[in-house]
């Protein structure tokens, strides 16, 4: 009696035969029917016939037996990853699915647009400087030309921690400080958070941000302020933006200028527009040559040097710019508000 | 401040329309924020500036359209009827503070019939938005927003003794003013007084025991000049300000107060009025006009531009200057005594650059000679950090520096707060000690609007005092992640948040930064709910810290899901020196990798099977990997299972299956000797 041991054998050639025939996963199970079926599958009727088996040929072939079973097994599971990868490489339902998405956070618009005016400046050879938000008196106020008890004072209405500390109003005495510190020629910018004592409405806010620029050096003129910030208003508005200078008052400056843009709202057609009142111009930023007193303070000589200075209200430029009506918006933290400038 | 149309044309022909007119105002700095129109009239609204009081008349407002436009300045005369009496013969000047008071100077109008204005001087007081009251009340206002220089009429029956005294209030003496309050007055302050009592508040406000009423017949005019400091400080101490603070605490003209008080005087004459004889003019220290050096050549240097020295003369003698020239191009010019912002030579080319226009300044940009390396490595590294969150998938923000020091008491940061001496409201009296509580509060926001998810972070300082004297701003970085984070395609479910979102996000920022090696340790932190909360360290050094936000904290804010939190110290973690890059070759020979499953007793954490394994020094060991960790039924009690995957690689040539065998023997035996480890 050694059909069985033939049977074995013929079965596992008959399998290595046909395996290899196989092109997908339907065949695949086909295959295992083929020998798994209940009623008639190949290694099925094997078993039946083992059953029938005396202890010591069961012995025998017992193990013959279950090797097969567990190769045939083995390869049928290969076979099925094999088809199944395929299929997912290739047979795809629907293409018109979404894809996958990573979210990227959004920055926050006054560190964007802070970045963006940052850059351009960077680009004409400015470098970054800051300092502290907690401020004397003195670098606030009278290294800046603001005499004590002037009412200059008033259009900075100040936060005070006591007599001699307060809540710098403008990053300004960041110019004093690096002016202390450097000698000419300087080219910098400053950006930081100011805070006013204003009560929080549409427009004003205890807290916002600023930045500022200075220039110290030799045979510096008013026609190099001008000229430094159209280019930099065009920047960042775009050639075709139109400006204006128009003289104005600052105790750190003089002469002193105000400057103008047109209004990118109306463009100076609604005599009601909420963002120019209908002149058409749009204040911008402050900006004038460095008063001499400023730099007598600093120990520069204002007969050897001479400079600019500009100031700008970050968060202003960016509602303007980005035509949002509220400021408070930006310290509100509404997702739906912020996750909007992911996109810039 | 509000200026008139037709008032100006009182001072110089102009020719203009109202539009024109803003227009040229606007271009020498006087802005024009609003025209309005009352009656016949045009009304311009003005943009004021604290050094400029000669413009807060209409008299200095025309001197600058007349310079622009090269026009004269109308100068009108100012005819009195007098009686016999003297000035002198009625009242009794003294200034007792003569540097509070520098000049005064007082007239008489004797027959005044009090009563409602003629129409002319009615439309005058009512263009520029104030309230036609009677004719002597109306004349005052006439004559400050003329000249901008304030008068005072008194009635002359109720000043007891005849006397006018300019002296310090004494203390306890009060005053009942012309808007019906009582003043406390105090030392510092200073009064116009009569024999015995303050009649008025000197340039603030006057009494109302001695105003002009129906019945006032004689009418005492005052017309001086007073110290802005001490008109500032009075008025801000007393919450006043009034038309003629505003002026005297800006620096009023003091020859502009005898011209005054005569002007008021002519048009009292209108209304039956006879002056007295003579101007009582107290003056003791007049004031010498100043003199300041112009130099052509510094003209040109500033504003970068030729300017021709003819256009310098004729616009600053315009301006009332009087110019000598010393030198060709160098010129001395004495300052009138009405332009107190004038003192310097920049000052007087601010004049010449006005009147020149802006417009016509050429526009050259700044020319660099030189240039420095930027150095702001802070900066560069506080993007890189906020790149890595926004890669993460958080959103930043922007708080208030400020807080609530109710809510801030409940974190216990440790941190001495600084308090506003003047804040805005009591919530928002102190600096922040931590970002953390604003994080939260943004959360709860987000949530009370429809979002199922808040992870969110921000960079800022927070604020404290060191020791009694010495306050410090510190810049933080907080972090926070709470709710559901978004799925990222639809075929993958939207996740709850977890502590390892957070600490992969810390560990990246410290992996990509440098800050090399890092390390935790389960530490107790209030803000953190017991033994949920890591220490960050770097170089062994603590930086910061981690966990699930202390529920009962999160709650007092309103936040009812879980959340987890970092707060770095950026300024501690930037003072240590992020380690360099090096390059390193491409491996050249394959590697090979081991799995490792074993259970140990389940208090032995990840960090300390890290630490022994990191022990070992194994050359030819590249990496290792920690992929799964569980506890469960089918383990033993008390155990938890970790698997590790450890790679592994020969430099010069490929690994031997025997070298490894090896290792990860000694890998087993390290294990078993000091964590007690049994192999799955
Ligand atoms: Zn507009």
């Amino acid at each position: 009696m050694n059909s069985l041991k033939e049977k074995i054998e013929r079965c596992r050639q008959f399998f290595s035969e046909l395996a290899p025939q196989v092109k997908d996963a339907q065949g695949v199970e086909e295959l295992r029917q083929q020998f798994f079926s209940r009623k008639k599958g190949h290694l099925t009727l094997l078993f039946e016939e083992f059953k029938t088996l005396s202890p010591e040929e069961k012995k025998a072939y017992g193990r013959e037996l279950n090797e097969l079973k567990a190769e045939i097994q083995n390869r049928l599971t290969e076979l099925e990853q094999k088809f199944q990868e395929k299929a997912s490489e290739r047979l795809i339902d629907d293409l018109t699915l979404p894809g996958r998405k990573l979210y990227w956070g959004a920055a926050h618009p006054i560190t964007l647009f802070q970045r963006e005016i940052e850059r351009i400046f960077i680009s004409m050879g400015f470098s970054v400087e800051e300092g502290p938000e907690i401020e004397t008196d003195y670098y606030n106020f009278e290294a800046l030309n603001f005499p004590p008890h002037h009412p200059a004072r008033d259009s900075w209405d100040t936060l005070y921690i006591n007599d001699k500390l307060l809540l710098r109003t403008h990053t300004s005495p960041v110019q004093i400080r690096v002016m202390e510190k450097k000698k000419p020629p300087i080219r910098i910018i400053i950006p930081g958070k100011v805070f006013r004592r204003e009560t929080p409405d549409p427009t004003h806010l205890p807290m916002f941000y600023q930045v500022e620029g200075l220039v110290v050096d030799r045979g510096i003129t008013f026609a190099h302020l001008k000229g430094t910030l159209e280019y930099f208003i065009k920047a960042l508005f775009g050639e075709k933006i139109r400006l204006r200078f128009r003289p104005s008052f600052f105790p750190f400056t003089e002469p002193s200028a105000e400057v103008d843009i047109e209004c990118i709202v109306c463009g100076g057609q609604d005599p009601a527009c909420r963002v120019c009142g209908g002149s058409g111009w749009k204040e911008i930023l402050g900006a004038g040559m460095v008063d001499p007193q400023v730099f007598k303070n600093v120990s520069i000589d204002p007969e050897i040097y001479s400079g600019w200075a500009f100031g700008l209200g970050i968060d202003r430029t960016a509602m303007f710019a980005f035509q949002i009506p509220e400021i408070r918006q930006f310290y509100e933290n509404d997702l739906r508000f912020l996750r909007q400038f992911n996109r810039r | 401040m509000k200026i008139s149309y037709e008032w100006l044309k009182e001072y110089v022909n102009l020719s203009l329309s109202p539009q024109e007119v803003a227009e040229c105002l606007n271009r020498i700095g006087l802005m024009v924020e609003n025209i309005s129109s009352f009656e016949d009239d045009t009304v311009f609204e003005i943009e004021t500036y604290a050094n400029r009081p000669d413009t807060l008349g209409h008299l200095g407002v025309a001197r600058e359209l007349a310079t622009l436009l090269g026009l004269n300045l109308k100068i009108k005369k100012w005819p009195l009827k007098e009686s016999p009496q003297t000035t002198a013969e009625i009242v009794d000047i003294s200034i007792l503070d003569p540097q509070l008071c520098p000049r005064y100077c007082g007239l008489v109008v004797r027959g005044v019939k009090v009563g409602p204005s003629p129409e002319w001087l009615r439309k005058r007081i009512e263009a520029v938005g104030l309230r036609s009251i009677n004719n002597v009340v109306d004349v005052s206002n006439y004559v400050c927003f003329s000249l901008g220089q304030p008068i005072h009429t008194f009635d002359l029956s109720r000043l007891k003794g005849n006397k006018i005294k300019i002296r310090r209030a004494r203390k306890g003496e009060t005053l009942r003013t012309l808007e019906g309050s009582t003043v406390e007055l105090s030392p510092e302050m200073l009064v116009i007084a009569d024999e015995s009592t303050p009649v008025a508040l000197a340039g603030i406000i006057g009494g109302e025991e001695s105003g002009i009423t129906e019945s006032t017949r004689d009418v005492f005019i005052e017309s001086a000049n007073f110290d802005p400091v001490s008109i500032r400080l009075t008025a801000k101490r007393l919450g006043l300000s009034t038309d003629a603070s505003y002026r005297f605490e800006r620096g009023a003209d003091p020859e502009a107060a005898p011209v005054a008080a005569v002007m008021a005087a002519s048009l009292l004459c209108e209304f039956g009025g006879r002056v007295s004889k003579g101007l009582l003019d107290v003056y003791p220290a007049p004031r010498k006009p100043r003199s300041v050096t112009l130099r052509l050549k510094r003209i040109n240097e500033l504003l970068g531009v030729e300017i021709d020295p003819e256009f310098v003369t004729r616009t600053l003698s315009s301006l009332g200057l009087k110019l000598k020239e010393q030198s060709p191009g160098v010129w001395v010019a004495e300052i009138p005594s009405f332009r107190v912002d004038l003192e310097r030579e920049a000052d007087l080319i601010e004049e010449v650059a006005r009147f020149y226009g802006y417009d016509l300044i050429p526009s050259v940009v700044t020319p660099a000679f030189s240039f420095e390396l930027p150095v702001n490595r802070t900066r560069d590294r506080i993007w890189r950090l906020k790149e890595i969150l926004f890669h993460h998938g958080f959103d930043e923000v922007i708080n208030f520096s400020f807080a609530d020091p109710e809510k801030e008491t409940l974190w216990q940061t440790g941190f001495q707060p600084i308090k506003l001496q003047n804040p805005i409201s009591s919530r928002l009296s102190i600096l922040r000690t931590s970002l953390l509580p604003g994080l939260v509060e943004n959360a709860v926001w987000n949530f009370n609007r429809e979002a199922e998810g808040v992870h969110i972070f921000e960079v800022g300082n927070i604020y404290y005092w060191e020791d009694e004297d010495l306050h410090r701003e510190s810049l933080y970085l907080g972090i926070l992640s709470t709710g559901l984070r978004s799925g990222r395609s639809w075929n993958e479910p939207e996740k709850e948040t977890d502590f390892f979102v957070l600490k992969g996000a810390v560990e990246d920022i410290l992996h990509y930064l440098g800050y090399l090696p890092f390390s935790f340790e389960q530490v107790e932190h209030p803000f953190f709910e017991p033994g949920q909360a890591l220490q960050v360290r770097v170089k062994n050094e603590p930086v910061g810290h981690l966990g699930l936000l202390n529920r009962n904290l999160v709650r007092q804010h309103d936040l009812e899901h879980p959340a987890y939190a970092a707060e770095i110290n950026l300024e501690e973690l930037f003072k240590n020196q992020p380690r360099s890059f090096k390059f390193e070759p491409i491996p050249r020979f394959p590697g090979t990798s081991r799995d490792l499953s074993f259970l140990v007793d389940e208090h032995i954490t990840y960090q300390q099977i890290h630490q022994q394994l990191e022990k070992l020094n194994l050359p030819l060991l590249e990496r290792f990997l920690i992929y799964d960790r569980f506890k469960g039924k089918s383990l033993p009690p008390g155990k938890v299972s970790f698997s590790v995957r450890f790679y592994f690689r020969h430099e010069a040539r490929t690994i031997q299956a025997e070298e490894v065998d090896r290792i990860m023997q000694e890998i087993i035996s390290q294990l078993k000797s000091s964590l007690n480890i049994q192999l799955r």
